[in-house]
Order: C-alpha cells, then structure tokens, then sequence
C-alpha cells in the first residue's frame, strides 16, 4: 500500500465522508500510532490506545486540513504528537507516572541481554522532549525534518534533541551490557 | 573517529529499537475507531455541482463556436459500416481498457 493509496483514501473521506475509505487508512496505521502512545506512556495500554483512537477520530474530522504536502503518516503523527501532550497536561500524566507502577509493570531483569531489554527504563532517562524525537527517529524511521514537521520545532533543535538522546542513551546502554552479548 | 564513534552508537540504538519494535495487533481497533466516527453531512453533492457547471460551460462553448451543429453534420456523412465498425470495437477497447485498470492479480494467459 503506498502512498498514493493514502492519497486516494483521503480524498474519498475529505469529498465524501466514505468511513470504509477511513477505515482502510485505520487499519493501515494503527500499529505504528498505537505503538507510538505505548512508548509515550511507558506500556499503559488503555491509555495508549484511548489516545490512539482520539488521534483517529481528529484526523476524520479535520481531514480536509491535510494539504498532502508532508505525507499523511507524518501529519498522523503530528496529531498523535498534539493529543498526547494535551493529554499530558491536562492528567500531568507525563510528568506524574509513579516510577514504582512501572517497575511493577515490568520484570525486573537480574542479567542483562537484548531480548528482555526494558524500553521504558531506558526512555525514562530521557526527556520527554528527547523521548519523542528518539522514539520518532530510531523506532519510527522518521527522518530529521519529518521529527521537526510533527513536533513543529526547528531542524536544529531537533538534531539537538536526537544528538542528546543518543549520547545519554549511549551510556545507559553500554552500561547496561547492550551490545556486548 | 568521532564519525566512527557516532555510526556505531547509530547502529546500537538502531538495532536495539528495532529489537523493541514490535507489531501492535488490530484486536477490534480499527473497528472500535470505526464505530465511534462521527457522522458527517454528506458532501456528494459538491461532485454533482461540479459536474453541472462543466456541463453548461461545454454546451455554451459548443453552442457559441458552432461545434455541434459541424458535428452533426460530419456524423452525417459518415458511412453505416463505420458506424457498425465503432460499435463492433467498443467491447474490445472497452475490455482492455478495464483489464489495464485492474490490480494484476491475474493474468489473462
């Protein structure tokens, strides 16, 4: 499916309101914007998909705003972006998550190797800001000026946001024994 | 070898979020999602405005530049077996036409 089929979709869901048009752009992109949410908000999975779906129902309605200049997966994103940290302020979710809850959500690993590594102890050292364009970049193969796109922030700071993740990660992982194995 | 450095850390992280990277399942999302749309008012109508203003401006234009009545005319004096050779190809135009349009998921051979 490319993205001239996102293109075709869109224009039947913008001209006129075809839900089975929608659907098929649902189905498409699901995975990646619920996995998204899942990462943003360290594994909670009604959280992540209640926002997922928000993220859906703006995108229908506002479809006639998508000007097709960035692709459609980008300015999803960019929504995904916009009602996650809407969410974050209005339940101080983000900044609030009790560090015991997600321990008690994962395992605690006793010996170190990639398979069991845990993502969301990794991203917690990282700011929130650092946490999306991370995410956006290494997990979600945007590049730079996508990253900037759905953050709506400077080239610049992007590299920036991504360049301080990398390194704080560097070292976590090191540390950890990630590559080592 | 900072530029070394910087393409190994690249590949470490590459490798280990892809590692974390998994499928989400659909379980009934899309369908939930589907459900809670809301409803819109039905815009078809546009394309059918759309359509009618073509429609008077090419009847305008045909009329004002003489095109139909040379039409008719030429449709005149042209032979019956022409006509009959017209028909006769539709189908096979027509048919090719539809086979190219298609998804190829099948082949005719």
């Amino acid at each position: 499916m490319s993205n001239t089929d996102d293109i075709r979709w869109v224009a039947q869901v913008a001209l006129f309101g075809d839900k089975s048009a929608f659907d098929k752009l649902t189905c498409k992109y699901q995975s990646s914007i619920r996995r998204f949410f899942l990462n943003l908000t360290m594994g909670d999975g009604p959280l992540s998909d209640d926002l997922a779906q928000e993220t859906f129902i703006k995108a229908y309605l506002n479809i006639t705003s998508f000007k097709g200049i960035s692709g459609f997966s980008t300015w999803l994103y960019r929504i995904a972006y916009n009602v996650f940290y809407d969410s974050a302020r209005a339940r101080k979710h983000y900044d609030d998550i009790d560090e015991q809850e997600i321990d008690g959500q994962q395992h605690t690993l006793s010996e170190f190797s990639a398979e069991k590594m845990d993502i969301y102890k990794a991203l917690k050292i990282l700011r929130k800001e650092e946490q999306t364009a991370v995410l956006l970049f290494y997990m979600e193969d945007k590049t730079h000026k996508e990253v900037a796109k759905i953050m709506d922030c400077p080239l610049g700071t992007v590299k920036t946001y991504i360049l301080k993740g990398k390194e704080k990660l560097s070292v976590y992982l090191t540390n950890a024994g990630y590559g080592n194995n | 070898m900072q530029d070394m450095e910087t393409t190994d850390t690249d590949k470490m992280l590459k490798s280990f979020f892809d590692e974390q990277k998994q499928k989400v399942e659909d379980n009934g999302f899309s369908q939930r999602t589907l459900r809670n749309l809301p409803e819109q008012t039905d815009r078809t109508w546009i394309v059918w405005v759309f359509a009618l203003i073509g429609v008077i401006i090419a009847t305008a234009i045909a009329i004002n530049t003489g095109l139909i009545v040379q039409t008719l005319q030429l449709l005149q004096h042209i032979p019956v077996y022409y006509w009959l050779g017209g028909i006769f190809c539709f189908p096979l135009v027509g048919g090719i036409g539809f086979y190219f349009a298609q998804d190829r998921t099948y082949r005719l051979i």
